[in-house]
């Protein structure tokens, strides 16, 4: 009950906390490094290992946010709360150190401190709730570990996401750094396009019903989902929710052609049809951060391509140059947070390939060139993608950080594909 | 054509005030005006389906004749129908019952049930019907004028090369190319719906040419028979 409601007052607390993680230039605790080199990073060992399971987490989330070196810490480890020797780690080229260490008199009371190393002095400190072992201590860590690297960036990073994804016609989940995979209930057979709202608890997605494909919306929490007006008959594809969570497009195909509506979550009615391409087909729609652009593609030139237009269907122009007859298809795309660059994939020779466009520049770039590689979408720090790749043999997830070009893999069976990335999530 | 799909979604705008599940909260007491607003609004720009609603209903608001009077008691039986179904659907979203569409028994000897089955293909990224196509459904076109009560679900199928959301698009411009040649040729449009299953059912699990050509086709599917 009260999904749209609690949907669109949870979208805009979010863009809230968005604003708030997102501090003046120039903020970063004291800590300086050359530009475009990563800072070396340690979290150190304590001896006894009280902490172990949190400090391998921690560890493994701040290398995979592809924003620091990190070192390997001496086996010689101090013991609990032990101020850290610095010059140990100034002999190893630590820039920063990364220490857990009790917090105050509750012996399951953790906290994550961050040190200077070169100033030898603790800078940052966080503490971490739940009970050791448990999901929302491992959560906690998470968060702490996207704290750090706000710390040292100004932006916060992605351990505390997960992504949708569709596996044999089921709806399925994974955490960003590749834990708990598990099956997510859903309408339909298949069910397909999960779309995350922007408060973390409800996705949309289209369900293979006997009288077509609704879009549901569903809470993640209790499973609760209903239809979206309108949507009960006929297809109804490629769901996207605006960033503020107020409005859901997608795409509804009728005998005349696919075209792209928007429905307004906020006020729960009002299905505005956007694109008007009789037999063309206008399809995944996707959001500009300020709600006020859309991208989509549509074969109104004949192949499928990149386009975008206002909020309200206006101005409709290319967004991806495209040469007729010779460029391939184009699908897929997802915008990123930042606004500045939208991923999509492409055919090249008949296979596609991540693209991103710069939406500044207008220029595209090619991002892979092994197997196929397609549906890109983005991570809420806006240099991670997760797309789907053919290149291990099965069609999986993998994560490509689009500033240094490195690749890891997410899932590793079952096949996977329409991944779908959250926003940051409070709680797991 | 557009009639059915019009009135589907003009008849969605509607209930839209009385969706309960969506609204538990304070319901801003005046939907209806504000939805008037914006049908106007949408008229001004002349493209939304609002404005297509308007302009259909004002045209059959020109034509009240007693034909006209009779086919709208037909459209307002249909349209109970359609909001029954749709009650129908959202149950089932609700509960998760996934139910395979019952395929009527066509009521027709086998040499016709087989022609009425016969598949039509496609050629990759292309929904236009050839003249291989033509043939086969002009073969069904004999038995249809031959049993007016026939309908026909047209199912458009993809395959797995293409993306898999365009597919869902490009089987729905399948089924219709299907469609439209028969409403062309004098089946009229109520007894045909369409489908679209993308690259999700494929016929052929293979990853070869000779697959994909068996994949890229529309299916055809009894849904009233030919008896009464």
């Amino acid at each position: 009950m009260v999904v749209a409601a609690s949907l669109l007052l949870a979208g805009l607390a979010a863009a809230a906390r968005a604003q708030d993680t997102i501090p003046p230039g120039g903020v970063r605790v004291g800590i300086t490094y050359t530009p475009g080199t990563r800072p070396a990073l340690a979290v150190a060992r304590v001896a006894g290992a009280p902490f172990d399971s949190a400090r391998a987490v921690l560890e493994r989330d701040l290398d995979l946010s592809d924003q620091f070196e990190i070192l390997t810490p001496p086996s010689l480890a101090a013991r609990p709360g032990d101020a850290p020797d610095y010059r140990v780690f100034r002999a190893m080229g630590a820039d920063l150190l990364v220490v857990l260490a009790p917090a105050g008199s509750e012996p399951a009371s953790v906290e994550v401190q961050l040190h200077d190393v070169r100033r030898g002095a603790l800078v940052r400190r966080t503490t971490l709730t739940g009970a050791e072992g448990g999901a929302e201590r491992r959560w906690a860590v998470h968060r702490a570990a996207d704290e750090v690297v706000r710390w040292v960036t100004g932006r916060a990073g992605i351990a505390a996401s997960r992504l949708l994804f569709v596996r044999t016609g089921q709806i399925w989940r994974v955490d960003a750094d590749g834990y708990g995979l598990s099956q997510v209930p859903a309408a339909g057979r298949p069910a397909l396009s999960p779309a995350w709202a922007p408060d973390g608890r409800h996705m949309a997605y289209t369900a293979f019903v006997r009288s077509g494909q609704p879009l549901v919306l569903q809470d993640l929490v209790t499973g609760d989902r209903d239809i979206v007006p309108s949507t009960e008959f006929g297809l109804n594809i490629t769901p996207e929710f605006s960033r503020d969570g107020a409005h859901l497009a997608f795409a509804h195909g009728t005998e005349a052609g696919t075209d792209v509506y928007v429905y307004d979550v906020a006020r729960q009615c009002c299905v505005t049809r956007l694109t008007v391409g009789r037999f063309s087909d206008n399809l995944s729609p996707t959001w500009g951060p300020d709600g006020r652009h859309l991208a989509f593609i549509s074969t109104r030139a004949g192949t499928p391509q990149l386009y975008w237009m206002d909020a309200d269907g206006g101005s409709p122009d290319v967004a991806a140059r495209f040469d007729y007859g010779t460029t391939g298809q184009t699908n897929g795309p997802s915008w990123s947070p930042d606004g500045q660059a939208i991923a999509f994939h492409r055919d090249v020779n008949g296979t596609p390939q991540l693209f991103v466009l710069d939406v500044g520049m207008r220029t595209v770039r090619q991002l892979t060139g092994t197997g196929r590689n397609e549906d890109p979408t983005w991570a809420p720090d806006g240099r991670h993608v997760c797309f789907v790749s053919s290149r291990s043999g099965a069609q999986q997830l993998w994560v490509l950080d689009v500033e240094t070009g490195r690749l890891r893999q997410l899932t590793t069976s079952g096949g996977a594909r329409l991944p779908a990335w959250s926003p940051r999530l409070a709680a797991p | 054509m557009t009639r059915s799909i019009v009135r589907s979604w003009e008849r969605a705008l509607v209930p839209l005030a009385v969706a309960g599940l969506w609204a538990c909260g304070p319901k801003p007491p005046q939907v209806a005006p504000q939805a008037a607003r914006d049908s106007v609004v949408a008229a001004a720009r002349g493209d939304s389906l609002a404005a297509v609603a308007r302009r259909d209903s004002l045209a059959a608001a020109a034509r009240r004749d007693s034909l006209a009077v009779a086919a709208r008691a037909d459209s307002l039986a249909r349209s109970s129908r359609e909001a029954a179904r749709a009650d129908t659907v959202r149950a089932q979203v609700r509960q998760n019952v996934v139910e395979e569409p019952a395929a009527a028994p066509s009521g027709l000897d086998a040499a016709s049930t087989v022609e009425l089955a016969a598949m039509v293909h496609f050629e990759f990224d292309r929904s236009d019907l050839d003249a291989a196509s033509a043939a086969v459904l002009d073969r069904k076109l004999r038995i249809l004028q031959q049993y007016p009560r026939l309908a026909l679900q047209v199912a458009g199928h993809c395959d797995e090369r293409g993306s898999d959301e365009y597919n869902l698009a490009l089987g729905e411009r399948r089924a219709a190319a299907v469609k439209r040649y028969l409403v062309e040729h004098g089946v009229a449009e109520g007894r045909l719906t369409i489908v679209s299953y993308g690259e999700e059912r494929p016929l052929d699990p293979g990853h070869t040419e000779e697959a994909w050509a068996r994949n890229r086709r529309a299916e055809f599917a009894v849904t009233a028979g030919a008896q009464p």
